[in-house]
């Protein structure tokens, strides 16, 4: 018999995460889909700017709006998941001076709080801004980690009684006439929390009301009850540089353009970044020259990124929705706002909404719509509280500031390690057991590790988004095995090597477009490392090949020596009789 | 700072209009995070690092460095205490294959530490300020030597050391000198004779006597104070290759200033020293120091802490007492047949000597000599490194870092240990018992056959 939900969320995005937080806090029983980890498709692949508005003041002043609203509502209930870094709107002399008028007065006109300095007031809170930018408009911008804030929503949905699967992808919508009751779903690897190598199943979910929060997937969806949403998927590349080469979140103050955003994020920067349509979202080119750009244009701005070190790249697809018969030509000029599509009232097919476009900022108020908008198809009374309480690990941050207790790590480790944790810092990292760093890079301890591994299984990618562990400048090359390492307790050590197998990929993914420079030094390091003690580069042990011992020789024997056979570089003498497999 | 209604200024501002170096009024305020991009993680440094290797609990280099800077925000304004167990041999600088700043790293976290984190009424602060500042101690010690050396002698007065301000009593205070170099320089005629000595030289040596050789010696504290003979053997062996010598007014090099984090005591001697160095530079010298610590202290870490005017001429204008004769003289051929009565020596390279590629130099020009026999006792720490083996609570590990030195001091055949680091040879002293010479020393005896009238 088939599993039965009232409410189906399709997406473990910011957006999905946000329904489901929203709909289980009013007491609505609710599923959550995700087919990769949580934030696996756009919200794990964005810059992680907390949005002032700035950025929409002079172009859609209703997304400005809400912007700045929900800015200040995530301080609110997320507060250790952003920054408040604070923004520059930086003009170079060729940038048009109008532009940056339009720009103030964008602000005042949409209530964000802004204010004019000079180029030497700039650089005093920036130093390493080029010397002849002209003058800067300072916004409320900030830095938000986009892995914990739709994790945290997670974590409480759960908490108010939501299931949520991850690994498991939805492959089709099971659609009776006009009525959308359910999908079917494929689970990686079982339901629950994955484990690797369990094997794979897929199950009917029965529900009165599918919400589709694929965002740029949303399409394809779609295309499974034969609906039609048209999304058009734009891709943009992020670089991350290895430190943090400012402080501020800089904008480029110019009406538009490629590469014009530096956020600092956690340990390091983001350089950000394109816009281009591509087909699918799943598969779009990743060219080099798009990085290479990037790091040449926000040069203009800060020019010490021109030599400074990129850890890696990534691509994010926006899921870019316009309504039909809008036909704009340049990706950068659709809109930003979101749209909630009833296919009841669109296409006359009952049971299902789909909600497009928008932004991470404002991922709380797309959620409430849409909750507000399901109960009302639901006859469900209840009303939203998501922009008053707060988040897990956001409770009274006031008092864990004031609380030294640094738990006996050093206190960088410390200082990192509860700015991740927020209000969670004493259950996890208070512990009698030994607690050594596991990541150095970015400062993981044991304890944080094992704690994600509880919320998410043998899943190291899971672990990852959770801790931050591995997201440093060695990309994983000497911590990956130390994390996997902590499976053993629960897990036997084929699951482990898989964990490690799949983190150790997904780290090589993003630096294969960072290999210049100390990263190439880096990655070379961390191959051999992984090569010479763990055979990762071809472990008979896992191919399950034989290894053919009569390949190898027996060595140097007392009698040799004379003509036969001569040393090779190893020591041994050269086979002389025949060759074996090399 | 503006405000909403302050009007911007348009015009685009000049280089000199700002200057990013002013937003850090203190050196202690510098922003190393973008030194961190060089490190690749691969822990030479650690490896190398001998405090590391004798005390589990010292994180070591890597993350004293690289990995505590790119951690930090600029809000941040909290060091790990453990910089404290840091001691400043520098030995990561030389160990790392990437470029990492690692001691200027150290040393401005170390600043910060001190500047922000200690107690300035605690008795570790005020223990470490007085052995940062030994030149003000041994100023005034000096002036009455015999009495100094009598008291500090005393069971009672290292008793009182120890309870009171935290220095060892194992250690035994180095006698101060009955006539500082600086007084010798003085009643020999200074500058003006020194002219005179090296216009006979370079006559009785065929060089043309308008040609300027000339050289400032930067004598540090140690030899002034403490070995005035090694200052003489610098100023004879230099004269006897027929350069006019310069003493210009000098204050301690800011070696143990870094090494406590008194980055601002530091900056006041700078302030005083790179100045008159300048002068001298103006001059025709090059700067000439005897004591390797110093002068990696005038040719790193000022330029890498300090922003005075001429540092970086200070700095690369300046050179280690063997160093520059080997690189300007042919040493060797002046060494070639000439003996020295001296006793087998067993050599110390100290750190700071390894980090200016002069380790190997010594031996290399000294065995040139008849009758000098010396032997390299390998390329340990000797584990003092300067103040940090005076403190009470580092006296261990101190010994501990030197066990290997002192183990390969009592193998080797010589019974008399030779070094160019004064703290060095404390501790070679204090942990074998032998009496300690600086190559210089051995130098003069070859060269100038026993000690000129002064």
């Amino acid at each position: 018999m088939a599993y039965d939900t009232t409410v189906l969320v399709i997406g473990g995005g910011s957006t999905g995460c946000g329904i489901a937080r929203d709909l289980a806090m009013r007491g609505v029983e609710v599923t959550l889909l995700e087919r990769g980890n949580l934030t696996h498709g756009t919200t794990g692949r964005m810059h992680g700017l907390l949005h002032s508005g700035g950025r929409y003041a002079v172009s859609d002043q209703a997304s400005a709006r809400e912007c700045i609203d929900e800015n200040i509502i995530l301080r609110d209930i997320a507060g250790h998941c952003v920054e408040m870094t604070g923004g520059l709107f930086v003009q170079r002399p060729e940038d048009p001076d109008d532009y940056f008028q339009q720009k103030l007065s964008g602000c005042k006109e949409c209530d964000i709080p802004a204010r004019v300095l000079s180029g030497g007031e700039a650089r005093e809170i920036e130093p390493h801004l080029a010397k002849d930018v002209k003058r800067a408009i300072e916004v409320p911008d900030g830095a938000v980690d986009p892995f914990r804030l739709c994790v945290a929503n997670a974590i409480d949905a759960e908490r108010h009684g939501a299931r949520i699967e991850t690994h498991a992808e939805v492959i089709d919508l099971l659609r009776d006439g006009d009525d959308i009751y359910g999908v079917t779903v494929r689970h990686d690897s079982g339901p629950g929390k994955r484990t690797h190598k369990t094997p794979g199943s897929t199950e009917d979910i029965t529900a009165e009301y599918v919400v589709n929060a694929s965002g740029a997937w949303a399409g394809q969806i779609g295309d499974m009850a034969d609906l039609e949403v048209a999304v058009r998927p734009s891709k943009g590349v992020m670089t991350i540089m290895n430190v943090r080469q400012v402080d501020t979140v800089i904008n480029r103050c110019r009406p538009k353009g490629d590469a014009d955003i530096i956020v600092p994020h956690e340990t390091t920067a983001i350089l950000g970044t394109t816009d281009e349509e591509v087909s699918d979202p799943d598969d779009y080119p990743e060219a080099q020259w798009e990085v290479d750009m990037m790091i040449d244009t926000l040069s203009e701005l800060v020019p010490i990124l021109q030599d400074a070190r990129t850890i890696r790249s990534f691509w994010g697809v926006r899921p870019l929705y316009e309504p039909p018969g809008t036909g704009t030509e340049d990706p950068t000029d659709i809109t930003r706002d979101f749209f909630l599509l009833d296919h009841a009232e669109r296409d006359g097919v009952t049971g299902m909404t789909s909600i497009v476009g928008g932004k991470l900022t404002t991922y709380r108020l797309m959620a409430e719509q849409i909750a507000d908008h399901v109960c009302a198809q639901l006859g469900h009374q209840a009303s939203c509280a998501t922009a008053d309480e707060p988040l897990p690990g956001s409770e009274n941050l006031e008092a864990l500031e004031t609380a030294m207790d640094d738990f006996g790590l050093r206190s960088p480790v410390a200082r990192r390690s509860k700015q991740r944790l927020g209000s969670r810092s004493q259950e996890v990292l208070d512990t009698n057991e030994p607690n050594p760093v596991i990541c150095n890079c970015e400062s993981v301890t044991r304890a944080e590790i094992r704690d994600a591994i509880e919320q998410s299984g043998s899943d190291l990618n899971a672990v990852r988004i959770r801790t931050r562990a591995s997201m440093g400048n060695c990309q994983g090359g000497f911590c990956t095995h130390l994390i996997a390492n902590e499976l053993v307790d629960e897990y036997d050590e084929p699951t482990a090597r898989a964990a490690y197998d799949e983190l150790l990929q997904e780290r090589w993914k993003g630096q294969r477009h960072a290999l210049w420079g100390e990263q190439l030094s880096q990655a070379m390091l961390s191959y051999a490392l992984h090569a010479t003690t763990f055979n990762a580069d071809g472990d008979t042990a896992r191919s399950g090949q034989a290894i053919d011992f009569a390949a190898f020789d027996s060595g140097q024997s007392d009698s040799s020596g004379g003509t036969t056979g001569r040393a090779t570089t190893d020591g041994g003498t050269q086979r002389t009789d025949q060759g074996g497999d090399r | 700072m503006s405000d909403a209604a302050h009007t911007p200024d348009d015009g685009v501002s000049s280089d000199d209009e700002f200057d990013p170096i002013q937003v850090f009024p203190e050196s202690t305020e510098m922003d190393l995070r973008p030194g961190a991009d060089d490190c690749y993680k691969c822990s030479t440094c650690d490896t190398n690092c001998p405090v590391a290797e004798v005390d589990d609990d010292f994180p070591g280099p890597k993350f004293q460095g690289p990995e505590q800077w790119r951690l930090k925000r600029t809000e941040d304004h909290d060091i790990d205490d453990s910089i404290l167990k840091c001691s400043n041999c520098m030995r990561c600088d030389n160990a790392c294959p990437s470029e990492v700043p690692l001691s200027q790293m150290h040393n401005t976290a170390r600043g910060a530490y001190v500047d922000e984190q200690m107690n300035k009424l605690s008795r570790e602060y005020w223990r470490n300020r007085l052995l940062s500042n030994y030149r003000i101690m041994a100023h005034l010690g000096s002036k009455v030597p015999r009495l100094t050396n009598f008291v500090m002698g005393l069971g009672v007065t290292r008793a009182f050391n120890e309870k009171v301000l935290g220095i060892t009593s194992e250690r035994e205070f180095p006698d101060f000198a009955t006539e500082t170099f600086r007084e010798w320089w003085h009643n020999r005629g200074g500058a003006a004779a020194s002219r005179d000595r090296a216009q006979a030289a370079r006559t009785s040596r065929g060089i043309d006597g308008d040609e300027p050789k000339r050289i400032a010696y930067f004598h540090g504290c140690y030899s002034n104070y403490n070995t005035p003979e090694v200052g003489k053997a610098l100023v004879r062996v230099y004269e006897h290759f027929g350069y006019e010598v310069l003493v210009p007014k000098q204050r301690c090099s800011g070696t143990p200033m870094y090494a406590n984090g008194m980055l601002q005591d530091a900056k006041r001697a700078a302030d005083t020293n790179v100045p008159e160095l300048a002068a001298a530079i103006d001059e025709g010298a090059d700067i000439i120091a005897s004591c390797t610590s110093c002068s990696m202290s005038l040719r790193q870490e000022y330029p890498e802490l300090f922003d005075i005017e001429d540092v970086e001429r200070v700095s690369n204008n300046t050179w280690e007492g063997l160093e520059f004769l080997r690189v300007h003289e042919d040493l060797e051929s002046e060494l070639q047949g000439t003996t020295a009565d001296v006793p087998e020596l067993a050599y110390h390279a100290p750190c700071h000597a390894r980090n200016q590629g002069l380790d190997g130099q010594a031996i290399e020009v000294l065995s040139v000599i008849d009758g000098v026999d010396v032997e390299d006792v390998g390329d340990s720490c000797s584990g003092i490194s300067g103040t940090y083996g005076w403190k009470e609570e580092n006296y261990d590990t101190s010994m501990k870092i030197g066990e290997d030195m002192f183990q390969h001091m009592e193998g080797a055949s010589g019974e008399t240990g030779m070094t160019e680091c004064p703290t060095c040879s404390m501790q070679m002293e204090h942990g074998t018992g032998y009496e300690i010479r600086h190559p210089l020393e051995i130098l003069e005896v070859a060269l100038l056959e026993g000690p000129e009238a002064a």
